[in-house]
């Protein structure tokens, strides 16, 4: 018995494949074209729309472990400011592009799973992991060239003579010297922890270190870009 | 420095991008599993090209980036293939 149930079972799935690859007689060429296009920008729109679901703040703090995090920013500029211009988690921690919003998300998995096995789940192992944590986001923002922070805020468009003259000179110095933004602005949405300085050092030194071997197979995407007449900005 | 994490996330972010969905799109045109493969890695490659970096950060785009993106452009072709030699009498 257990042998024809499982052979009925094999029956079914292997004529549901011929099925699936076998040509249509009820249906036109052109039904099956529009039924696929509706099809597929239902399909898309729903995963899109979902995926923007995750972008939410509530989303992001809706894990015990973030409580901490939502709190510290909380207090700062980027949530509660004159103009009422706010920045939430994902502006800050996911890409606006494709392909880089996709890795962030994907990625974002070790959130959960640490949520689940409560890696952070009271304020001591929190503070624990605190250097860790804000390091590798550091390291992400320092190899980025510090890109979410530039979705919003752009050397080019910064008029110095309105900033105070230590924040203008300052953003002066990092365009001279080619800076990004993490290097002045570690702690500008959550509190650092002790030897933060040290060990945003380490971050720069190791990143210098992993590039170096890599210099002379990296791309040069702005020639080629330049080449096939596609602006950069 | 490259993590198993990181690995991951630049698979995935290939194959639900432009050299995955393109690639097999490109490679349901053909039944020639070469040019299948040609068309998928033209896009693998092109891909960082056109959506990479960034409007206003210098983002680097590195070599590993670009391998990903042409494997899965090459694998995206040939399972294009695969499903119009299947899926098609023509």
């Amino acid at each position: 018995m257990p042998d024809n149930k499982k052979h009925g079972r094999r029956n079914i799935l292997l004529r549901s494949w011929d099925k699936f690859w076998s040509p249509t007689g009820l249906f036109s060429t052109g039904f099956l074209l529009i039924a696929g296009f509706l099809g597929g920008i239902l399909f898309w729109g729903g995963f899109h729309w979902s995926l923007e679901m995750t972008n939410t703040e509530e989303f992001c703090t809706s894990c015990h472990s973030m409580e901490t995090n939502l709190g510290e920013y909380r207090q700062t500029v980027h949530y509660n400011n004159h103009s009422g211009v706010r920045a939430i988690c994902s502006d800050c921690h996911v890409p606006h592009e494709w392909q880089y919003k996709m890795k962030a998300k994907i990625m974002a998995v070790k959130d959960v799973y640490h949520e689940v096995l409560g890696t952070i789940n009271t304020s001591e192992k929190y503070e624990d992991r605190r250097l860790e944590m804000a390091a590798a986001v550091w390291k992400k923002m320092k190899a980025t060239d510090s890109r979410e922070c530039r979705n919003c805020h752009a050397f080019e468009y910064m008029d110095f003579t309105i900033q105070e003259t230590r924040a203008a000179q300052n953003h002066q110095r990092a365009v001279d010297e080619n800076m990004t933004c993490i290097d002045c602005h570690q702690g500008i949405a959550h509190d650092l922890a002790p030897g933060y300085l040290e060990e945003y050092q380490h971050v720069v030194e190791t990143l210098a270190q992993s590039r170096m071997p890599e210099t002379s197979g990296r791309v040069d995407v702005a020639s080629i870009r330049s080449y096939l007449g596609i602006s950069a900005d | 420095m490259l993590s198993l994490l990181d690995l991951l996330g630049t698979i995935g972010g290939s194959i639900l991008g432009l050299p995955g969905i393109l690639g097999v799109t490109l490679g349901m045109t053909t039944r020639n599993w070469i040019i299948a493969m040609i068309l998928g890695g033209v896009i693998g490659v092109l891909s960082p090209i056109i959506l990479g970096g960034h409007h206003s950060a210098h983002v680097p785009i590195t070599t590993l980036e670009y391998s990903v993106s042409t494997v899965i452009g090459i694998i995206a072709g040939l399972v294009g293939c695969a499903i119009r030699r299947k899926g098609a009498m023509v």
